[in-house]
């Protein structure tokens, strides 16, 4: 392989397969939904529908950072903790009014950018393995927040918090608009921007995006570190949605995220995906949730449809890929 | 020259194993200091007893570690086990000598499904055993939402009986890591598993059945992880499908404590077993002192940043 062999060439020929399968996922979906319409009546009323959409977005929102993580060959474990710990450090306030939400989103915000700052310095600094830097960073969260409320949850929140989880402005949901407008901004850093490049560069080969005058570390850490954010923004909104914190906030969002992300096609082993097809992962993943309770089934089922899925859809894009 | 960098990696592991020995026995003489009951045979005895279900869910994550893959569906297995021993048991308590191997085979099936499943399919083990603990869970808890069951006493006593003061479970565990390292480091198969994990293409063009090395890992593990269950319910009594939530996690200390680190083909079931000492001993102390369980989840975090921080850093 020469180092003129065209970059262009496969950038090219990846994204037509990647185009393929984002419409295999829309086909999958349709059908999905299609089975979902005719099982129960109930599903396409627009009340369920806003239901399933509202239930989604904080879960997009960790989805949009774990697409970053997993381009740079990672995986993030610690989302869902840190929504959680995110979540308590909003209630830490103890503010009832809204004149504190700004406050506590920038609190939040620079809780989650430290939080993605130490993974992403483990991992590209330390070459600690992804999986147990934010493995270790879940627990350490855990404990810290669990030391802090006594295990006890808490319900003090600015009213507005609410609002931003399941308010409406104009019939749309706040948190899909500001779920929209975090992806739609993501997802032009990461596809139309320098650094977007950068990190598809970084994660199909480090050493030739060294060669190119890309520093790999520090594309990782930011990865890590935009992950993290989202995350954190995806808990307080899911914090609203909830409306009390009970230390486990967002539990079983680090498996979501990273089934929604594979389902959407990011690939595992780095350099290929697209935040767009992972949030079509997410929507697959919550219809398919609704539809568990919809036809009378166990909740449980969920989580080994969720199983199956994981196993599946990875199985899926390394045998069409390969 | 290969032989000369053998030796290094040799030595520098010996090294590990020092320090967490000594390690080890600075926790001993701080928790003497700090309690007066720490280093008492009582205490020493109850440490002992907890040593069978961490060391045997370590031993089955080091086989994986190892032949370079992981077991994120460990805790899941445990858990499901639980649930069918204690709830069998409740039912036939005179069947002990079936249920006993039932379990066995169940978890050796499941694991050997974990390995066939990554050879097969060839997805990443992390996303294999994660997708198989949901299933795992998801069946348990549709089947007990809550901990129930019950055991015969004659069961129960296998966790609690001791020979010459010493526990029978810690006795068993003993014999299965000498064996499990014999095994390791004598048979033709034990050291294929180092080379699976060490370097996997050149292991294949070796002749090495790789495949076969890898499912036969996991169903060890899995093996590994229905000995932890038989131990875990004949202690507690009842099966609970969310006692093992934790255990996966905890599986993983150890092994990343004793120097196998997650690259694989390095490392071995003499600093899963130190790691496994340090670990019990550690949150014993922290009971002692009166640390909330909050903080020992910290502790337990920073003590595998610790442990990677140096392994990684020796790496180099």
């Amino acid at each position: 392989m020469t180092p003129l062999d065209t970059p262009m060439q496969r950038s090219q020929s990846i994204s037509i397969a990647s185009v393929f399968e984002r419409y295999g996922l829309v086909i999958f979906l349709v059908a999905l939904m299609v089975v979902a319409a005719i099982a129960s009546p109930t599903f396409l009323r627009p009340a369920n529908l806003v239901n399933v959409l509202t239930i989604a977005a904080p879960l997009g929102m960790v989805v949009v950072g774990q697409t970053f993580v997993i381009l740079v060959r990672g995986l993030d474990l610690s989302v869902a903790s840190l929504m959680a710990t995110v979540a308590v450090l909003a209630t830490a306030f103890k503010a009832t009014t809204n004149e504190a939400i700004p406050m506590i989103f920038i609190a939040a915000i620079a809780l989650s950018a430290m939080v993605g700052l130490v993974n992403g310095w483990l991992v590209a600094k330390r070459n600690v393995s992804p999986f147990l830097a934010t493995l270790a960073m879940m627990i350490i969260l855990q404990g810290a927040r669990f030391a802090y409320t006594g295990g006890a949850p808490i319900s003090t929140l600015p009213p507005g918090m609410g609002f931003l989880a399941s308010g409406r402005v104009l019939g749309i949901p706040v948190n899909l608009i500001t779920l929209a407008f975090l992806a739609i901004a993501f997802g032009i850093v990461l596809h139309r921007s320098r650094l977007g490049r950068e990190i598809f560069m970084v994660g199909s080969n480090p050493k030739a995006a060294f060669l190119n005058g890309v520093a790999p570390d520090r594309v990782v850490i930011l990865c890590y570190v935009i992950c993290s954010v989202c995350a954190g923004i995806g808990g307080l909104f899911l914090l609203g949605y909830v409306g009390t914190v009970s230390n486990w906030v967002g539990q079983g969002y680090e498996l979501d995220s990273i089934v929604a992300a594979v389902m959407g096609g990011v690939a595992l082993s780095g350099g290929r995906g697209n935040v767009f097809a992972a949030l079509l992962g997410v929507a697959v993943l919550v219809v398919i949730n609704n539809l568990v309770l919809l036809l009378g089934f166990p909740i449980e089922m969920q989580l080994i449809i969720k199983g199956i899925i994981i196993i599946g859809a990875a199985a899926f894009y390394r045998t069409r890929l390969a | 020259m290969s032989a000369i960098a053998m030796d290094i990696r040799r030595n520098r592991l010996m090294l590990s194993y020092l320090i967490v020995a000594v390690l080890l026995v600075l926790l001993a003489v701080a928790g003497g200091f700090l309690s007066d009951r720490f280093l008492t045979w009582r205490n020493i005895g109850n440490l002992l007893q907890q040593l069978i279900v961490l060391g045997m869910v370590s031993l089955g994550q080091t086989f994986v570690v190892l032949m370079g893959g992981i077991d994120l569906a460990i805790g899941s297995l445990v858990g499901a086990l639980t649930v069918f021993l204690a709830n069998f048991l409740e039912w036939r308590p005179d069947l002990v000598w079936l249920a006993l191997p039932l379990a066995l085979i169940a978890a050796t099936g499941v694991g050997a499904i974990n390995g066939l499943l990554t050879v097969v399919l060839r997805v990443h083990p992390l996303i294999v055993t994660l997708g198989m603990s949901s299933i795992i869970f998801g069946g348990t808890l549709m089947y007990r939402k809550e901990p129930g069951g019950s055991v015969p006493r004659a069961f129960a006593d296998i966790a609690y009986t001791k020979v010459g003061g010493i526990p029978i479970s810690a006795i068993v565990l003993v014999v299965i890591f000498a064996l499990a390292g014999l095994w390791l480091q004598r048979t033709r198969t034990g050291r294929s598993i180092y080379f699976a994990g060490g370097d996997r293409e050149a292991a294949r063009l070796n002749g090495l059945p790789v495949d076969r090395i890898v499912v036969l890992a996991y169903a060890l593990s899995g093996l590994c992880a229905g000995i932890a269950a038989i131990f875990l319910t004949a202690r507690t009594g009842v099966g609970d499908p969310r006692i093992g939530v934790a255990l996966t996690l905890q599986s993983v200390t150890p092994v990343v404590v004793g120097g196998t680190i997650l690259a694989g083909g390095r490392g071995g079931v003499l600093g899963t077993f130190l790691g496994v000492l340090l670990v019990t001993m550690l949150n014993s102390l922290l009971n002692f002192v009166n640390v909330s369980s909050y903080y020992q989840w910290v502790i337990q975090g920073l003590i595998i940043l610790i442990a990677v921080g140096i392994h990684s850093s020796r790496r180099k």
